[in-house]
C-alpha cells in the first residue's frame, strides 16, 4: 500500500486537474438544467422522464470521463514516456497498474458522487414543482441505479487498462474501449435475438449463434448495470440480481486488471 | 562490490512489424566502481540510452546480465538505490514540482519530514524553489530537466544514472548540473552519465566509455586517454572512425 497510494494519488490529482473534467461536469449540469426545463414542458409522466434524463446525464458524463480523462491517464504515460519516471522508482509493473487503477477508481467515485448529487437535486426540484407526477417514486432505486452506473464505469476503466497494456497509442485504446462499450451495451439483446430468431421471423446460422455466444462471454455485459428503467418506474429489484450484478462487475474488473498486469509485466519501454 | 556491472549484453529491436531487426547493443560489458564518475559517450543511435534503459529495467536484454550493487536490475528493490534522469524527461502536466518530489520520496520509502527537507534542499539547488507550486505544464524545457534532476536525487541514491543531463539547459543550468555532479562525487556517490558535450565529460569524469553501433570500443581512465595535448574530441572522432562510423548527422 505504501507504493500504491502515491501512484493512486498522483493519478487522481492529474485526472481531477484535467480541464476535460470541467467540460464534462459542465455538460452534466447543463443536461440537468435541461431536465428541469423539459419536464416542465411535457406535462405527462414527468416523474419517469425526470428520473430517466437525470440518470442518463450522469451515465453519459461518466462515460465521457472514462473515455477522455481515464484513457489519457494510463495511455499517455506510454505515449509521452512519463512511465519512465514511475517505473524507475522501486515500483513493480503490477503495482503500477493497480496503483494507477485505484487512482482512476477514486476519480470515478468522487466525480460520480458529485454528479449524482446534482442529478438528485434536479429530480427533487422537479418533484417539488410537480408533486402529482410522482406517484411511484423510490430514492433507493435511484441510488442503486447511480451505484450500478459507477460500477459499470469502473469495469469499463479496467478494460481501458487492459487495452492500453496491449497497444502503444491512446487512440487505439480509445477505439477499442468504444467498441467494447457498444458491444457490451447491446450484446444481451443480440444474443436473445440470435438464439430465438423465430420470434421476429428471421433465420440465423449456427455459426453466427456461436460467435455471438462466445462474444457474450468474452465482452462485459454492461446492460445488466443499466437499471434506469426500473429506477424511473420505481420497480423493485431482487436482492439476488443486485448481488450477482455486483459480483459480476467486481470479478470482470479483477480479471481485466489481472490481464493488464500480466501483459504489462512482459512489456518493454524503449 | 561493483556499483554497476554489465556483462555481455546484446539487444535487438524491430522498428516495425516485419522490419529487419536492428542491433542496438552487441556484447556490451563494463563495470563502474563506487565513487566513480563514468562518462558514456557515443554518436546518436549508438545504444547509450538502450544500455541505460536496461540498467533501470525499462527494457530487457536479449543476452547478458546487468546488475547494480551486485543485485540484478530486475529486482524492484534495487531501484531504491538508483536515481534515474531520462533523456528529455516528461512528467505529469498537472502536478507541481513539489508534488513530483513527494511522489519520488514516498515511492522510495522516505518519511514526510525527510521529503520536505530534501525537497527544499534540492529545489534550491536546481533553482526551482520559487516555482515549486507551479504545475509542470507551465515549465520551460530547462526547468522540466532541472525538476527531473531533483526527482532523481530526492532519495539520495547511491548510483545516479543520468541520460544527457545537460540537454536543453542554458550555460547556467549546465553549471548547476556540473556542481551537483561534483557534489555527489565528493560524497562518494557513483555517477553514470551520457552526454554529447565532450567538455562536460572532460570536466567531471574519472573514466569514459565510447560506444559505437552498439559496441563498446574504448573504456579507460580519462587521465590515460588525455596524455599531453590530446583532446577528448580527437579521441572520440578517431574511435568512431576506426569503428566504421555509426554517426547520424
Amino acid at each position: 500500500m505504501t507504493t500504491l497510494w502515491p501512484i493512486a494519488l498522483i493519478t487522481f490529482k492529474e485526472g481531477v486537474r484535467n480541464r476535460a473534467l470541467y467540460g464534462i461536469t459542465l455538460l452534466a449540469l447543463l443536461l440537468l438544467v435541461a431536465n428541469f426545463l423539459i419536464s416542465g414542458m411535457i406535462m405527462q409522466e414527468v416523474g419517469k422522464v425526470a428520473v430517466d434524463i437525470a440518470l442518463s446525464a450522469v451515465s453519459l458524463s461518466g462515460l465521457l470521463l472514462v473515455l477522455f480523462v481515464g484513457i489519457n491517464l494510463m495511455a499517455k504515460d506510454l505515449d509521452r514516456k512519463t512511465i519512465y519516471m514511475v517505473l524507475s522508482r522501486p515500483i513493480s509493473r503490477s503495482q503500477y497498474i493497480v496503483g494507477k487503477f485505484l487512482g482512476m477508481v477514486l476519480l470515478i467515485i468522487i466525480t460520480m458522487f458529485f454528479l449524482s448529487m446534482f442529478a438528485m437535486l434536479s429530480i427533487q426540484l422537479i418533484k417539488m414543482t410537480h408533486p402529482d407526477y410522482f406517484p411511484r417514486f423510490s430514492w433507493p432505486m435511484i441510488l442503486l441505479a447511480l451505484s450500478f452506473s459507477t460500477l459499470s464505469l469502473i469495469l469499463l476503466s479496467a478494460l481501458t487498462f487492459l487495452f492500453a497494456s496491449l497497444t502503444s497509442t491512446s487512440f487505439i485504446t480509445l477505439v477499442l474501449t468504444v467498441i467494447a462499450y457498444i458491444i457490451g451495451q447491446s450484446l444481451s439483446d443480440v444474443k436473445a435475438l440470435v438464439e430465438t430468431p423465430q420470434t421476429v421471423g428471421i433465420q440465423v446460422s449456427s455459426v453466427t449463434v456461436k460467435v455471438v455466444q462466445i462474444a457474450y462471454y468474452l465482452f462485459p455485459n454492461l446492460s445488466i448495470f443499466d437499471i434506469k428503467m426500473q429506477a424511473a418506474h420505481a420497480l423493485p429489484l431482487s436482492l439476488s440480481y443486485i448481488f450477482w450484478t455486483v459480483l459480476y462487475g467486481l470479478v470482470y474488473t479483477s480479471l481485466a486488471l489481472t490481464g493488464a498486469a500480466v501483459i504489462f509485466r512482459r512489456r518493454e519501454f524503449p | 562490490m561493483h556499483m554497476i556491472k554489465i556483462e555481455g549484453i546484446s539487444k535487438e529491436f524491430k522498428e516495425n512489424i516485419g522490419a529487419k531487426k536492428i542491433k542496438a547493443l552487441d556484447d556490451l560489458t563494463l563495470e563502474v566502481q563506487k565513487g566513480e564518475v563514468f562518462g558514456f559517450l557515443g554518436p546518436n543511435g549508438a545504444g547509450k540510452s538502450t544500455a541505460i534503459k536496461i540498467l533501470v529495467n525499462l527494457i530487457r536484454p536479449d543476452k547478458g546480465k546487468a546488475s547494480i550493487m551486485d543485485r540484478d536490475v530486475g529486482d524492484t528493490g534495487v531501484r531504491k538505490h538508483i536515481g534515474y534522469l531520462p533523456e528529455n524527461p516528461y512528467f505529469y502536466d498537472y502536478l507541481t514540482a513539489e508534488e513530483l518530489l513527494w511522489f519520488g520520496g514516498k515511492t522510495t520509502g522516505l518519511s514526510s519530514t525527510a521529503i520536505q527537507k530534501s525537497t527544499d534542499e534540492l529545489l534550491r539547488k536546481v533553482n526551482l524553489l520559487g516555482a515549486r507550486k507551479r504545475q509542470l505544464r507551465s515549465y520551460s524545457k530547462g526547468m522540466v530537466q532541472r525538476a527531473g534532476l531533483a526527482l532523481s536525487l530526492i532519495h539520495d541514491p547511491d548510483v545516479a544514472i543520468l541520460d544527457e543531463p545537460m540537454s536543453g539547459l542554458d550555460p547556467l543550468g549546465r553549471k548547476m548540473v556540473g556542481d551537483i555532479i561534483l557534489e555527489l562525487k565528493s560524497r562518494g556517490k557513483t555517477i553514470f552519465f551520457s552526454s554529447h558535450i565532450l567538455t562536460d565529460i572532460e570536466r567531471f569524469c574519472d573514466r569514459v566509455g565510447i560506444i559505437v553501433a552498439g559496441r563498446l570500443i574504448l573504456v579507460d581512465r580519462l587521465d590515460n586517454i588525455l596524455i599531453g595535448n590530446t583532446r577528448l574530441e580527437d579521441v572520440f572522432l578517431g574511435a568512431v572512425e576506426k569503428a566504421g562510423g555509426g554517426m547520424e548527422i
